[in-house]
């Protein structure tokens, strides 16, 4: 699988390459800096694109910038967007084209190689993954309104787990429940929040997300 | 002689308008007001040593010093001084040997008597010699560069006790020599002993200077303009004066012929009116006038005494007319706009609140950050430094513990890295950092745990220092209508208009004192933008009852808003609804840039 890496801090880009060398990823290109990482990603259309948000020249959001730049210049091309803080606002602009294949990750979650690694791997397989603190201020924002207030304490961890995109397979492992019990939870939070069902992961995990963010 | 004179008073005259005018040509017109400066003091210098019969000397001197000047100005400059000194010693040699020169005067006036002379003499030279010294002193200890004033040194005296009360103020000082040469100038020609007059003007005007040191400045520059112009008349047409007048009046309006001289020394007609008498009459005087025992009469009328004297009014003149503009003109100003100094006066109060307030706020600020930073992340990493070590130590004994030990060291780090991430968005979050306020304010609504409407209109970036003050004060804000007012949905406007801000604080004060000290730093800066109004409002449908005045969270808000010129207004009745509404004068400095 071929991957580019943005990231302007070389011993964080050199600790990235290296982390997904180990895992088996190829590295098509690793730039430092938001134009090189444009001109990357459409030369190469990696399978999936490691990104840091704030990166030269103008140390902003140039890095989440181009990432969407070559998202509407190479329709649903996977990127995973990495920063030192997360905010509701970018996570919207990512998900606004409804394409999925993204995801919004705090940098810390590296230190668990194998859930990023497997982040990745979701990313580049069209589905989207949501850092746990997005999903947990889009909760919290909405816990005063009534259709999530009609949730049970089990089904809003589902859907929390859910909404950060994780699939019905690695939900009942975490809750230590079967497979069958969280797609039960889930039939019944879709019939609460009134979304249409669905049995796809990515338009699942859209569905909750557009839901959470409306 | 009398073009010299004209010559001389011009220079003096584009010397004060030099020193008044802004206009970089100044440094010209002060360079031809240096010539004629030395070239005056040359000549008196002469004068004076050759007891006043050295007419031509005189002029080779002032020659000789203009080809020093033109030749080498920067020792011209520091001549200046020098013959000043030289002239204020000669005047008090003269006037403690008692010889009395043929010419009995030093420049302005001719006495009937000698106490009148020596009085006048005294005072004279006492300026000289401490303007000399000023220059010296001045020249030694402080900007050596810059360009020292000429004839205005005979303001020099005492300026350094008084320089404590504002620029100007210590100029009110020359209303003491003005008043006594203004004395014995008047007086003498009323055949009175001028220097107890004298000395008793210039006390008054020392007590008029201590009780109104506000005015003295005034009165003195309208002094020294009358006293230049009267000093001119008075070379251009000298009084004859009568012989033991019987009374002032009378020896004013009727000056009789002088009786008990030798007429035959005296010139012109002493009947007719002294004031319309032809000058001609006495330039064609070939004989030196002379003291008598009894104070007698005898008017100078030759050249070389008229120029010093010329010189001098020159120099009064021009001091005059510098000064004005200083002092009556800044009043003049002050008076034509009345409310510029109350205007000012509140502005000056504003502004030294807020300043306060913002030193205040910004050192809270940094004792804050150094304690979360030393409780917080410090604490941590110390911790996780020692976990590594003890996971290091276990590793060939027991290596499960050490696992164990290690995967706490990192749960820790990443602790210190969620306290450090809470900590920079208190700091400067970064969204405001990346986006500026419309987008940091959506960010701030997304994460807001009740329904948040934006409504922002804000078609570029404001001062990073503006957009901070204005993101915390909406942060404020919300958190309070989250936690007090058990509001369901809160609404947000911001709103920028390009027109002129509230009237009520104007961008900059217009008072010419305060206006003109900021000109260079205008300059020398970018083109300032146009300011406009950022207007910020915050509603929520809770059940109202905020009053600023009992939480601490608005009033830090008022503060932080009001080092900007900002203001708040708070609208809370009970029951509702909570409106805040925040304005700030403020200039856009770039065009939008953000994608969204």
């Amino acid at each position: 699988m071929r991957v580019v890496i943005a990231e302007d801090l070389f011993l964080l880009r050199d600790g990235l390459v290296r982390l997904l060398q180990a895992h088996g990823f190829e590295i098509a290109a690793a730039v430092d800096n938001a134009p090189g990482l444009l001109q990357a990603l459409l030369e190469h259309k990696p399978d999936a694109a490691v990104v840091d948000v704030r990166l030269p020249p103008s140390f902003t959001d140039d890095g989440l910038r181009a990432a969407l730049e070559a998202r509407r210049q190479v329709a649903g091309l996977p990127v995973l967007v990495l920063s030192q803080y997360v905010e509701q606002l970018y996570a919207r602009e990512l998900l606004a084209d409804q394409a999925g294949a993204v995801g919004y990750l705090l940098k810390d979650r590296v230190f668990n190689d194998d859930r990023f690694v497997d982040a990745i791997r979701t990313v580049a397989g069209g589905g989207t993954v949501m850092d746990p603190e997005v999903i947990s201020k889009l909760l919290g924002r909405r816990a005063r309104d009534e259709p999530i207030t009609r949730l049970t304490a089990r089904e809003r961890e589902v859907l929390e787990l859910m909404a950060e995109g994780r699939s019905n397979s690695a939900i009942a492992q975490r809750l230590f429940i079967s497979e069958k019990a969280v797609g039960k939870h889930s039939t019944s939070i879709f019939a609460k929040l009134d979304l249409a069902p669905s049995n796809d992961d990515n338009r699942r995990v859209l569905a909750v997300l557009a839901f959470l963010n409306s | 002689m009398y073009i010299v004179l004209v010559v001389g008073a011009a220079a003096c005259c584009c010397l004060g308008l030099a020193c008044w005018s802004p206009h970089p040509s100044g440094e010209q017109l002060r360079r031809a007001g240096w010539v004629a400066g030395l070239l005056a003091m040359a000549a008196s210098v002469i004068l004076i040593a050759s007891g006043g019969n050295a007419g031509l000397p005189a002029y080779l001197a002032a020659a000789a010093s203009g080809l020093i000047i033109l030749c080498a100005p920067p020792q011209a400059r520091r001549l200046m001084p020098i013959a000043a000194v030289a002239i204020g010693l000669a005047g008090l040699a003269l006037a403690v040997t008692s010889i009395r020169p043929p010419y009995a005067s030093l420049g302005l006036g001719v006495y009937p008597r000698a106490s009148a002379w020596r009085a006048s003499l005294l005072i004279q030279s006492g300026v000289f010699l401490a303007a000399g010294l000023w220059l010296i002193w001045r020249a030694r200890h402080s900007r050596p560069a810059t360009a020292a004033p000429s004839e205005e040194g005979h303001s020099g005296e005492g300026t350094g006790r008084w320089a404590g009360r504002g620029r100007w103020s210590r100029w009110g000082l020359l209303l003491v020599p003005a008043a006594a040469i203004a004395v014995i100038l008047i007086d003498q020609q009323r055949g009175h002993p001028a220097w107890k007059a004298a000395a008793a003007a210039a006390i008054v005007a020392l007590i008029v200077v201590a009780l109104v040191r506000g005015a003295a400045p005034d009165l003195a520059a309208a002094g020294l303009v009358v006293l230049g112009l009267f000093a001119f008349l008075y070379v251009l047409a000298p009084p004859l004066i009568p012989h033991r007048a019987a009374t002032p009046a009378t020896a004013f309006a009727q000056p009789k012929p002088v009786s008990g001289a030798p007429q035959g020394k005296l010139q012109g007609d002493f009947s007719a009116a002294p004031q319309s008498m032809p000058k001609g009459d006495f330039s064609a005087s070939s004989a030196p006038p002379e003291f008598l025992p009894d104070g007698g009469v005898y008017v100078s009328t030759d050249g070389p005494l008229e120029l010093v004297a010329g010189i001098e009014a020159a120099a009064i003149l021009a001091l005059g007319i510098w000064l004005v503009p200083r002092t009556i003109g800044v009043r003049a100003r002050t008076l034509l706009r009345p409310e510029a100094d109350a205007e000012l006066a509140g502005r000056v109060e504003q502004l030294t609140q807020t300043r306060a307030d913002a030193v205040d706020t910004a050192a809270a600020e940094l004792r804050r950050l150094e304690r979360d930073l030393h409780d917080g992340a410090q604490a941590r990493l110390v911790a996780l430094g020692m976990n590594l070590r003890a996971a290091e130590r276990l590793i060939p004994t027991s290596p499960r513990a050490a696992i164990a030990l290690v995967a706490e060291a990192r749960e820790a780090s990443s602790r210190a890295l969620t306290e450090l991430r809470d900590l920079v968005r208190g700091v400067y979050p970064p969204v405001l950092a990346d986006r500026g306020l419309a987008d940091a304010v959506r960010a701030l609504a997304l994460n807001t745990p009740i329904r948040t409407e934006t409504d922002i209109d804000v078609p570029g970036r404001l001062d990073p220092p503006v957009e901070s003050a204005c993101y915390f004060a909406v942060a404020e804000a919300l958190t309070n209508a989250v936690k007090h007012s058990g509001a369901r949905l809160v609404q947000i406007r911001i709103q920028y208009s390009a027109a002129a801000h509230s009237p009520a604080r104007p961008a900059r004060p217009a008072h010419p004192r305060l206006a003109r000290p900021f000109r260079p730093a205008q300059l020398s800066g970018p083109a300032q933008p146009p300011r406009g109004l950022l207007r910020i409002e915050v509603t929520d449908d809770g059940t109202g009852g905020a009053d600023p005045a009992r939480g601490s969270g608005l009033q830090g808000v008022e503060r932080r808003l009001g080092t900007f010129d900002g203001i708040l207004a708070v609208s809370s009745p009970p029951g509702g609804p909570t409106i805040i509404v925040m304005e700030i004068p403020c200039a856009l400095s770039s065009p939008r840039t953000s994608s969204s």
